[in-house]
């Protein structure tokens, strides 16, 4: 090989790592910090928009772009690098207490680590309200409010989700939805690493498998969607034709201070009006930064799927699906706690 | 991955059953009329298993090489969550009531 053509082959920490000339660990890679700038601008500017669930300073808008388009550009750099991994090196630890074990996976365990934090830390916020407010079925039972007068109570969003199967509908599916694929996509890791397959065959069954976990997570952000915002029609013969409303035009919001159920209307026809912010806060903070995991979930598994019908995973390179298997699971694990705490009681 | 079998069967077609019967489960719970309390046993119980099996089997907490330091690993941040939840999120009969101004909604000490 020429001193020239080696130049070609030179590493960079901005485009795939040329495994077949540069053997060994891989060069640095720029990803992880310009996705953190990305991050950091779209969500500061995100938090100058908005306050309070309202719009406040448009002018921020094309910052938000900005970050966006930064965080764009840092996937793309992290997919043009993974994308040429031919799963040829995979640095394991030397040292205690993880020798021998690969170090993307005891990086993505000590991940998820922080994250189980920060979904304990909305847990015990959520459990602390439940259990220090009083319930607003019970200030409504014990006839301790005046018309007119908001009381701060606790509302969960349970009250209104569970009292009906077609309010139920959309999260129960969602949890019926989660689980198949969480087992999709150990399916997928399990057919990579088949070795009784030929090639072709391998990539459109990890194809499948992949994209119906997108499907899945894909319908997961549908009807949260639904949930929250659009709410739908009901054929005449379901519900009495009622339509099932999304819970902000129920009124269940963080800004709200009037909040009026129609459960909350005693015998003479007053209504009590409920003091809402806390309860609706907790409900929304803890089940949209699940969402937001999800949607996480959905632009890596675009990707991953897009790899799989090029080929890109074998029996020697499964490792990603695996490691992204991880994270989709304990996604799940979160919602296998949200649904039963946050839906149904 | 898993190199064991369930009642002879592949170990996440087993879990993947398993986790859709308790699911059913916890829903017909809800539909059922029964007191908050029991609902709240009933939701409990099943969601300790469902955990379980997702970590164990699809995580591979069980059954790998590797399995038994990736849990502790994963326990690891269990003593800050019970610090959290029982000393802070149980404690304290004031949080709920007597926030401070500036820990109210709209108003941010700034």
């Amino acid at each position: 090989m020429s001193d020239e053509h080696h130049g070609d082959h030179h590493p960079s920490a901005w485009g795939p790592h040329d495994w077949e000339h540069n053997p060994g660990p891989p060069h640095n890679s720029w990803a992880p910090l310009i996705l953190s700038m990305g991050f950091g601008t779209f969500l500061f500017s995100l938090a100058s928009i908005y306050n309070w669930g309202e719009l406040e300073n448009a002018s921020y808008i094309p910052l938000a772009l900005v970050g966006l388009a930064v965080i764009t550009a840092g996937l793309v750099v992290w997919w043009r690098q993974d994308a040429s991994f031919d799963g040829s090196y995979e640095p394991r630890a030397v040292g205690a207490p993880f020798k021998n074990i690969q170090i993307r996976k005891v990086a993505m365990w000590v991940f998820l680590m922080s994250e189980m934090m920060i979904f304990s830390s909305l847990f015990s916020t959520y459990m602390r309200y439940r259990l220090g407010l009083t319930p607003c079925q019970e200030v409504f039972d014990s006839g301790n409010w005046v018309e007119g007068t908001s009381v701060v109570c606790f509302e969960p969003a349970s009250h209104l989700i569970a009292s009906s199967w077609y309010h139920l509908a959309p999260g129960a599916i969602n949890t019926f939805a989660l689980i198949t694929s969480s087992f999709t996509i150990v399916m997928a890791l399990k057919t990579a690493k088949r070795t009784d397959l030929i090639s072709a065959e391998r990539s459109k069954l990890v194809t499948r498998y992949l994209g119906t976990t997108w499907l899945l997570a894909l319908l997961f952000i549908t009807l949260k969607m639904v949930e929250w915002f659009i709410g739908f029609p009901m054929p005449g013969f379901l519900n009495d034709g009622h339509a099932i409303q999304s819970l902000y035009e129920e009124g269940y919001l963080i800004n709200n201070d009037a909040y009026q159920n129609h459960h909350y209307v005693d015998a003479a026809g007053a209504h009590m009006m409920a003091d809402i912010q806390v309860s609706a806060t907790t409900f929304y903070v803890t089940t949209g930064t699940h969402g937001v995991h999800v949607f996480a979930g959905v632009i890596g598994l675009t990707y991953m799927t897009y790899k799989a019908h090029t080929g890109g995973y074998t029996p020697d390179n499964a490792a990603s699906i695996e490691y992204f298997g991880l994270y989709w699971h304990f996604v799940d694990l979160v919602w296998v706690l949200v649904f039963p705490f946050f839906y149904l009681y | 991955m898993a190199h064991y079998t369930i009642l002879g069967k592949d170990p996440y077609w087993m879990n993947f059953y398993g986790l859709m019967a308790l699911t059913v489960i916890e829903v017909a719970a809800v539909g059922i009329d029964l007191s908050k309390s029991t609902t709240l046993a009933i939701l409990t119980v099943i969601a300790i298993p469902k955990f379980l099996m997702i970590a164990g089997i699809f995580m591979h907490l069980y059954g790998d090489g590797d399995s038994k330091v990736l849990t502790l690993t994963a326990l690891f941040p269990a003593f800050f969550i019970i610090v959290m939840v029982l000393f802070i999120g149980l404690t304290h009969p004031e949080a709920t009531t007597g926030l401070p101004d500036w820990c109210r909604p709209g108003n941010y000490g700034l």
